[in-house]
Formats: structure tokens, sequence, C-alpha cells
């Protein structure tokens, strides 16, 4: 097994309610590896029309 | 008796004011436990290097089993003693490894903590530190799997809970360093050490909790007072042995068979510091519409509500009142009543 930190942006749209957002997150992660580690350390508002959300995750994963 | 079950949560390396340090947020864990009566929090917060307390009113669990706690993976479940072992990493020097292992027998013979045992690890770990570890400290090891063969054969050998005790860079002098023990900064190992942590808890879910092995470092005459606990002995081991020593057991739900001593669905607030919103345990909080109790407390992370709009969560300035709300909730009592204006009941309407 070896470990990475990541830092991963992931959009969040406004059709993800947020008491899903948990899984909407772990569910993107896991396509990387498995998760060890992580949080949200930043968020940008806004970023379309739409109300997108940006979010930065730092994030240790194991391959 | 009364109480209403409370996770406490300091993330580990990101600087915060209360908790950054070493211990420093554990006379603020004594308060909130003796307020909600069953406070979960984790190794970040309890551990002072040299100095430790128990509380009946506490449950010491390791971060990642803490995140699974909030998810409702786990239950947990008292014990009045765990059979502790100790991985060291090779790559620790002899001199630093016999000052460890004389702590170890110190905690039998002066506490009456049962360590059993330990083990070396087959290979170093070799820490690798995030360079840039200015806004939340991170890195990894660069043999992940020898520390989890190390902890199957404690486990083997009938081991119960685990402290891990891992080699750091010598950088005594570097500036994050200095910086730190002088009351500013991130603490610039406390990342790693949490991986090191969280991998035991994944693949042994067993109790476990981390002392980094670091050479005598220069008398620094400005040392933070929060720091100081990580000044006054050769190793931060009896913390975690402290720690350690009754830590609850992880019963994996559903579980039929296990006595459980606290469930998650019992768990009624989560106390995290402002603008850090973003971890595992809150956001499973929120799934749950659990009370999420904001306190400010200085640190690198701007997550804040203002980008959930969460309703159950209140911003509280310090420990404080964040221990008032708590006894509040407790109690049944509307905290609306306390506040001041205070308004009127609102009518709504009955048309549906």
């Amino acid at each position: 097994m070896k470990l990475s930190t990541i830092n991963f942006y992931l959009d969040w749209p406004v059709s993800i309610e947020l008491k899903h957002l948990r899984e909407f997150i772990i569910t993107n992660l896991e396509k990387k590896g498995d998760v060890i580690r992580w949080s949200i350390v930043d968020i940008q508002n806004s970023i379309d029309s739409f109300g997108t959300k940006k979010l930065k995750i730092k994030a240790v994963l194991a391959h | 008796m009364e109480i209403s079950p409370t996770i406490f949560i300091i993330p580990t390396g990101i600087g915060c004011e209360v908790g950054g340090f070493a211990g420093d947020a554990l006379p603020t864990a004594k308060l909130l436990a003796s307020a909600s009566g069953c406070l979960v929090t984790h190794p970040n917060v309890m551990n002072g290097g040299t100095l430790s307390e128990k509380d009946k009113n506490i449950f010491y669990v390791e971060g990642y089993s803490l995140d699974r706690f909030a998810i409702g993976e786990i239950a947990l479940k008292r014990v009045k003693q765990q059979k502790i072992g100790i991985i060291f990493d090779s790559a620790i020097e002899s001199e630093i490894l016999v000052r460890h292992l004389q702590v170890a027998d110190a905690c039998v013979s002066t506490l009456g903590i049962n360590v059993h045992s330990y083990v070396v690890t087959k290979k170093p770990l070799n820490i690798m530190i995030d360079p840039d570890s200015s806004k939340m400290s991170g890195g990894t090891i660069e043999n992940p799997d020898d520390l989890i063969d190390a902890g199957k054969c404690l486990i083997e050998k009938g081991v119960t809970a685990i402290a891990i005790v891992a080699k750091f860079p010598d950088d005594s002098d570097s500036s994050e360093t200095n910086i730190y023990r002088e009351g500013k900064g991130v603490d610039p190992i406390s990342g790693v050490e949490a991986v090191i942590s969280h991998l035991i808890s994944k693949f042994l879910k067993v109790p476990c909790a981390h002392a980094p092995a670091l050479k005598s470092i220069e008398l620094n005459e400005n040392l933070d007072p929060r720091a100081a606990a990580e000044e006054i002995g050769y190793t931060f081991l009896p913390s975690v042995l402290i720690g350690l020593s009754n830590a609850p057991n992880i019963v994996e739900l559903p579980s039929k068979h296990e006595l459980i001593s606290l469930h998650p669905d019992q768990i009624e607030s989560i106390v995290v510091p402002s603008g850090a919103l973003g971890g595992e345990a809150v956001l499973a909080g929120i799934e749950k519409g659990l009370n999420i109790i904001s306190v400010k407390n200085q640190n690198t992370l701007k997550v804040t509500n203002k980008f959930y709009d969460y309703p159950n969560l209140f911003e509280v300035n310090n420990y404080l009142e964040a221990a008032g709300i708590i006894l509040a909730i407790k109690k049944g009592i509307n905290l609306k009543s306390i506040n001041r204006p205070l308004k009127k009941i609102q009518k709504i309407s009955n048309n549906d």
C-alpha cells in the first residue's frame, strides 16, 4: 500500500442538498483511492449562475 | 443521571487558538464533559505530552473511529481496562527507545495501567511531512503496511489497544517548530500523526493513539504556556497510555451480542471550532439534524455556516458559552427563553 496527499477540487451543485454532501464527497474521493483522512479546507460561493459552490478538499488516500 | 451526549472536536493541525497545542483543550473538555455528562472526544484534545487526566464522563476515541461513530457505523463500549501494546518505529534511536520503554514501565508501576508488550516495525515508517503545512498540517508515511503488520502482531498476542510511537525528522530548529513553540502557527507534525493513528483504526479497528519520538530540543525561554506540556519530559507517551488505559471498545453496528455503553443515535450535539465545519463528523451530524455548536476559536480554516445555512447551528464566542448551551439542551430549556429580545409566539396558517 502507498499513501498520497491530494488537494481535490469538487463542484458542489445546488441539486446536492447539504444533508447529502458528505456522501457526495466520499463517492467522488473513493474514485481516486481508499480514503484515510479528508476534510473540506475551503469553499468558494457561487462560481456560476446556478449557485454551484467550489469545494477544496485535502485528503490522504491509500492505493 | 441526566446526560446530553456530545461530541467535542478540535481538528488536528489547523492552528486552533484553543486546542492547537499540547493538550491545551483538556480543561475545556472537562468543562464540556461536566456540562453534558457524556463527552466523546479524541486524542488531540486530551493528550498533553507528559500530562493528561482520566474523566469518567469522557470517551477517548481516535479521530477515524470518532468519525465512524458520528456516521453511525460503530458504537462504544466502556471497559475497566485495556491491554495496551506499543508499536515502535524501527527508525527510533536506541537511547530514545529506552526512554519510551521506561515510560511504559512507569505507567505500569505508578498508574496501574496494563501495558502488555511492544513490537518494533520491520522497516522504518519514514515520515514525510507536507512541505506546505501552513494552513493544515499533513503528510504521509512511506511504509504503512509495516505499521499495520506490527499492529496485527500485537492483536494476535491479546492486545486490545495500541499506542504508536513513530520517529519524526529532527527539525527542532525549523521555523515552523519555533513558531509553534511560541504559540503561533500550526503544529507541523500533527497531520501525519493523525494519518498514522487513522491507519490503525481503519484496518485494525481497535482503540489507538500516537506519540511522536523526537530528540530533546533546546530550551526556549519564550515558550508559550499552551505548548509547555511537551517540554517537560523525554517522551509524549504518558498521555497516550493514560488515554488508552480505559478507552472504550469499538463495537461494529449493527450488533446483537455486544453490550453498548453509548450508541451514536444518543448523540445530541457536536462542538467544533468556527471555520472547521468541513470535517466528516460535522457533516454526519448535519445529516442527522444534530445541534452544531460552532465556537469562535481562531484557526486557519474558513469553512463556516454561511456556506451551509444549517438551521440547528449555534455560533458562540467561547467554550463557556458552549457549556451553557449544552446545559440548556440537557435540561430541555428553550434557548430563545434565555435570550433577549423575546419574540411573541407565531400564528401559523390553518388552511391546508
